[in-house]
């Protein structure tokens, strides 16, 4: 019996000790994934939620920003692109084929290079949250998933018609501001992004950002609560109002920008003007760490990012390794290991370090050492004093009493 | 049980049934107030319309600009050069030759053309067929080939719709004896169908119906419209061959010199119609400006969704600079008492102001006066059930349409300026297709139910229905509260006492059920009323009858059949003289029935026909609520009660339908026209176009008059 009880003891402790172990893993992973994880790749998903010819200036942002994107970096493989309705093949379109976003018709922004991912009615908000999440069923193909990782900056785009933290999608079904709070707390625990920038460009936009919590997201909305966003002009040969005023201010912002320009995101956010806007843009940036006069916009409107230089190709800092931290206790171990010498290593560099080596002499002496010192600081001689005679008291009477 | 019952403190009624005992009891202020407030209700309703809106998103009229070239206008010009040199012809030669030229000119544009024949019948009378659709199995056996009418029809299909959906365009011709306003609105027309042609941007398919109007506007296109509904799978022309070999020959000779072009005798279709628009160009000048009149009603009251409505008044005022009106009528434009109210009502309103500057209801005296004749237009109207023009056909399949009338300034003849009318009307009715073929389904945001007040305002469903509200809520309570008092009930209001002396249970029985006969008499009344809104059907079959004489035949025909009603139901006092001791007898009970039926008429009518229940309610309710009988009166002697008498003499005389039509006729066109057969002609009118009005006044309008009169002549 007393084996066994050992043995159950022993059995326990063990998986205290694993389940310690795993804890302390996946923290320090994941405190190491937020602050040291490399930026290393981009992705864009873009969706115009609404459909109807009278929504042309809808598919005219995606498509701009689509364009946009894609001239500063991002391939189209990291571009998921999602229209809900087809403009350029509506029989209502003067121009069957084109796209246009200004009334001077100088650039056709569908033309040949253009790979809609999701289209009509595949834009609905469940594919929407299975892009973001990435639960797709098996069948889906990789270039219509989301397949970013820890390192990734995502922009999302969306536009559409709007209102108090909801997204309308395809006239018939609605985002709310909590689906894509959740969603996009499950791609931070899900590991799919380092930094996200939400850019909205609806009425009342700044309330869909009202439910996010996640860490690393920078959220942008063409207007505050109550507030409309406006059309920006009219193409009276196309027949319908081609871009909305908050995307219009975007692209001519990047209009002057290529891969290498050096603008800020904050230099983005102050460029919107309400006046010319008609309503007021709001960023949200208390989830978001860095400063943004530091970040460049093409961290997320392009694909550039630091470069990482390694001594030897296989040698690159561990990822993803809590993921399979209750498989391989040795692993674990050594990358505890690993955490504890980083650790130590620090301390190294710690300024008050000399002390430590002047102290390597007998522990007698350190000890007898350390009281003189604490001696000659005494401060009140006098209290010392009084405290020794209260002290005397039990003294005596432990004396009195064992003398009786 | 009945010793608890006395024991107890009685139950309490729930408040709902105390109010209801409350307003029985009190039912004449009731009465006073709630008829007062109706009337005034009506006349506030110029005070309470609202700007009309574009409701549709998808519409965007206006946000095209125009495409209509100085080529679409010269081949225009062409066209109608064409025409009118064909008039010096005979007329049989210049119909068949400007219809040749026509189908070419279509045809030159790449559109579909086909012919539609069809036989113009006159009006039937249809008893059961009031409130069917319109009947599509008519196969006419009795028409003669001379009765003949041929539309045009040019389709042009859209080059990347669909092909489910069509815009319909009609403009009325007199093939072979046009006149010059005739022709401009073909030229209009041709120049939009010349540039639809062109156009990359269509969704929907155009239909051009160019309708032969020799038999009336209406007609061609009621005509048309059964056929494109009908499916016929023999094929029509097949069909039409057989009967009238004539006619077919001389297509056949027409056909020749354009056989290269691909014209089908066979009925040619699009899809369903999304709108269609009815344009003319008048005869008359206006002075001032080009001018465009907009008619809407079509039959029963119904309108088309005020989405089209706005999309042409918004096209026509901001972008073409067209005066646009809407039907009013004129002799209330200088009535005195109008202009009192008005003013009245804009002195209100600015006090009202004063006191609140969020309060914006007060409007000017004028506009006031010019809202109530566009308001009483559109109220009569509605009421007649008559559509005021061939869009009314189109309402019948639940196609919204409306008739535009554009009158040019007066000297047109001047080339610069006809270009220039060509253009604003061309534009105008691109600028309508165009809008409408951006939208994605049915009209369905606006409103159907609504009176135009002007082109630009409107009184919707939810404010007029207040004030017939008001003017029927007293019709139920009066009914009961006369119920009661003939049977003695107690309602709970009188003293307890009363209720002790209770009679026996045999006379309870019998006085509960004395409405019967009441309710026998009112029946048999109403089967008279029906019975005399069927006579016009025997009448008209009498020949050579004059509107007067038929007239008179109708009117002592059914004072004939109402005097044989009363000899064979016999006086149903006979019946019920055992009730001595009826406070008010058995006229209480009849009136309140009588009251009853024309609550529950008009209740039926205001479903089907909000306007012909407005104005018999202003008729009716005011005589149903005073008629006593005369002798009462008589007998008291009181001047209260000669004043009674005196408004139930006015009342009962007004109400009688015949009188009502002579009185409102002299009202407002003046006595100097009144002739016995106009009622005639009326009523025909009415029957003829299946309004629904008819068999209002048939069956509920005529027997509650003779009810009341039977209350008021009724002998104590």
């Amino acid at each position: 019996m007393g084996f066994k009880a050992y043995s159950l003891f022993s059995f326990k402790m063990s998986i205290f000790l694993l389940l310690f172990i795993d804890i302390a893993t996946a923290y320090s992973s994941h405190s190491s994934s937020a602050d040291t994880t490399k930026h290393t790749n981009n992705w864009a998903v873009l969706v115009c939620t609404s459909r109807f010819w009278f929504n042309y200036r809808h598919m005219a942002n995606t498509l701009s920003l689509y364009r946009t994107v894609k001239r500063l970096g991002i391939p189209d493989e990291r571009i998921i692109l999602m229209l809900a309705d087809d403009m350029a093949c509506n029989a209502r379109n003067k121009y069957p084929a084109q796209v246009f976003n200004n009334e001077n018709h100088r650039l056709n922004l569908y033309g040949d290079n253009v790979e809609v991912d999701y289209r009509g009615y595949e834009v609905t908000v469940e594919n929407f949250l299975r892009v973001l999440t990435g639960r797709h069923e098996t069948a889906v193909p990789r270039s219509k998933r989301l397949l970013s990782d820890e390192g990734s900056h995502i922009l999302l785009y969306m536009t559409g018609h709007g209102g108090d933290e909801f997204l309308k999608f395809q006239d018939s079904e609605e985002l709310q501001s909590h689906d894509l709070a959740d969603a996009v707390k499950q791609m931070k625990e899900k590991r799919r992004f380092k930094e996200l920038l939400i850019m909205v460009d609806t009425c009342q936009a700044a309330t869909l950002f009202n439910q996010l919590h996640s860490p690393g997201v920078l959220a942008i909305g063409s207007s505050m609560k109550g507030e409309n966003s406006y059309s920006h002009h009219l193409d009276s040969d196309v027949g319908v109002s081609v871009v909305d005023r908050f995307t219009f201010y975007t692209l001519a912002f990047f209009e002057r920008l290529n891969m290498y320009a050096n603008a800020s995101l904050s230099s983005l956010f102050t460029s919107y003007d309400p006046k010319t806007m008609m309503s007021t843009a709001y960023y949200r940036t208390d989830l978001y760490q860095r400063r943004l006069d530091e970040v460049p916009v093409t961290n997320f409107f392009g694909s550039v990012m630091e470069t990482i230089h390694t001594d030897s190709s296989y040698r690159a800092a561990p990822r993803k390794m809590s993921n399979r931290a209750g498989i391989s206790m040795a692993v674990e171990i050594s990358a505890q290991h690993d955490d504890r010498r980083t650790l130590i290593d620090l301390d190294v560099q710690d300024p008050t370090s000399h002390i430590k080596t002047k102290d390597q002499n007998c522990p007698f002496t350190r000890t007898m050492n350390t009281f003189f010192e604490k001696v000659e600081r005494i401060e009140h001689p006098d209290s010392l004093v009084n405290y020794g005679l209260i002290l005397m008291l039990p003294l005596l009477m432990v004396s009195v009493w064992l003398s009786s | 049980m009945p010793k608890t019952e006395t024991e107890t403190p009685k139950m309490k009624p729930r408040p709902i049934v105390r109010l209801g005992i409350f307003l029985i009891s009190h039912s004449l202020l009731v009465c006073v107030v709630c008829c007062t407030a109706g009337v005034l209700a009506l006349l506030l309703l110029p005070l309470l319309a609202k700007n009309t809106y574009i409701s549709e998103n998808a519409l965007m009229p206006g946000s095209a600009s125009s495409m209509i070239s100085n080529r679409d206008i010269s081949e225009a010009n062409r066209l109608a050069s064409d025409l009118s040199g064909l008039n010096f012809e005979p007329q049989d030669a210049a119909a068949l030759e400007s219809r040749g030229i026509l189908t070419k000119y279509m045809s030159d544009l790449g559109a579909e053309v086909s012919y539609h024949k069809f036989h113009h019948k006159p009006n039937q009378f249809h008893p059961l067929h009031f409130f069917s659709s319109p009947d599509s199995t008519s196969s006419v056996d009795n028409f003669s080939c001379s009765a003949q009418g041929v539309n045009t029809v040019g389709i042009i299909r859209a080059p990347r719709g669909d092909g489910k959906e069509a815009i319909v365009l009609v403009t009325p011709y007199k093939f072979g004896k046009s006149g010059t306003a005739e022709t401009l609105s073909l030229s209009i027309a041709y120049t939009v169908f010349s540039l639809l042609s062109r156009v990359t941007w269509l969704a929907k398919d155009i239909i051009w119906l160019v309708a032969d109007s020799q038999y009336g506007e209406y007609a061609p296109v009621e005509a048309w419209l059964r056929d494109y509904h009908t499916p016929v799978f023999t094929g029509l022309g097949a069909l039409n061959a057989d009967t009238c070999i004539k006619i077919d020959d001389l297509y056949a000779l027409e056909q020749k010199p354009i056989a290269q072009t691909k014209i089908s005798d066979g009925f040619r279709r699009a899809g369903t119609m999304a709108a269609a628009l009815i344009f003319k160009v008048a005869d008359r000048n206006e002075l001032l400006e080009d001018t465009l009149n907009i008619y809407a009603e079509a039959s029963n009251g119904q309108m088309p969704n005020l989405d089209l409505i706005n999309i042409v008044n918004y096209l026509a005022v901001h972008r073409q600079g067209l005066r646009v009106k809407v039907e009013k009528v004129l002799s209330l434009l200088d009535s005195r008492w109008l202009e009192i109210l008005g003013e009245i009502f804009e002195v209100l309103g600015k006090v009202a102001r004063s006191l609140n500057p969020g309060w914006k209801f007060g409007i000017s005296a004028a506009d006031y006066v010019e809202g109530s004749a566009t308001l009483a237009s559109s109220l009569y109207n509605q009421a007649l059930g008559i559509p005021t023009g061939p869009h009314g056909a189109f309402r019948d399949f639940q196609v919204d349409a409306i008739t535009l009338e554009i009158s040019p300034k007066v000297s047109s003849h001047n080339k610069a300026r006809h270009n220039e009318f060509l253009l604003r009307g061309g534009r105008l009715v691109e600028g309508v297709v165009r809008s409408i073929n951006n939208l994605l389904e049915k009209f369905h945001q606006s409103f159907f139910l609504y009176m135009l007040t002007s082109p630009s305002k409107f009184v919707s469903v939810g404010v007029y229905m207040i004030a017939f509200a008001l003017l029927v809520a007293p019709l139920p309570l009066v009914a009961a509260s006369l119920y009661a008092d003939a049977n003695q009930l107690d309602l709970g209001v009188k003293n307890t006492k009363s209720t002790t002396t209770a009679p026996d249970e045999l006379d309870i029985t019998f006085r509960s059920w004395k409405w019967l006969y009441a309710a026998k008499e009112v029946f048999l009344v109403h089967v008279w009323g029906a019975a005399v809104s069927l006579l016009p059907y025997f009448i008209c079959q009498i020949p050579n009858c004059s509107p007067t004489s038929s007239s008179v035949i109708r009117v002592s025909l059914s004072m004939l059949g109402l005097l044989i009603l009363y000899l064979i139901a016999g006086s149903p006092s006979t019946h019920v003289s055992i009730s001595q001791h009826g406070e008010k007898g058995e006229w209480a009970i009849l009136k309140s029935v009588t009251i009853s039926a024309v609550f529950i008429g008009l209740l039926l009518m205001s479903v089907v026909n909000f306007a012909t229940a407005e104005i018999g309610a202003l008729l009716l309710v005011p005589m149903c609520l005073m008629a006593q009988p005369l002798k009462l009166d008589m007998k008291a002697g009181k001047f209260r009660s000669l004043f009674r008498v005196i408004c139930n003499m006015v009342l009962g005389f007004v109400a009688f339908p015949p009188a009502a039509y002579f009185v409102a006729k002299t009202l407002f066109e003046g006595s100097d026209s009144i002739n016995m057969g106009d009622f005639w002609n009326w009523m025909e009118s009415l029957w003829a176009w299946n309004s629904a009005t008819y068999i209002y006044i048939g069956m509920v309008h005529l027997p509650c008059w003779a009810l009341c009169l039977h209350i008021l002549l009724h002998s104590c």
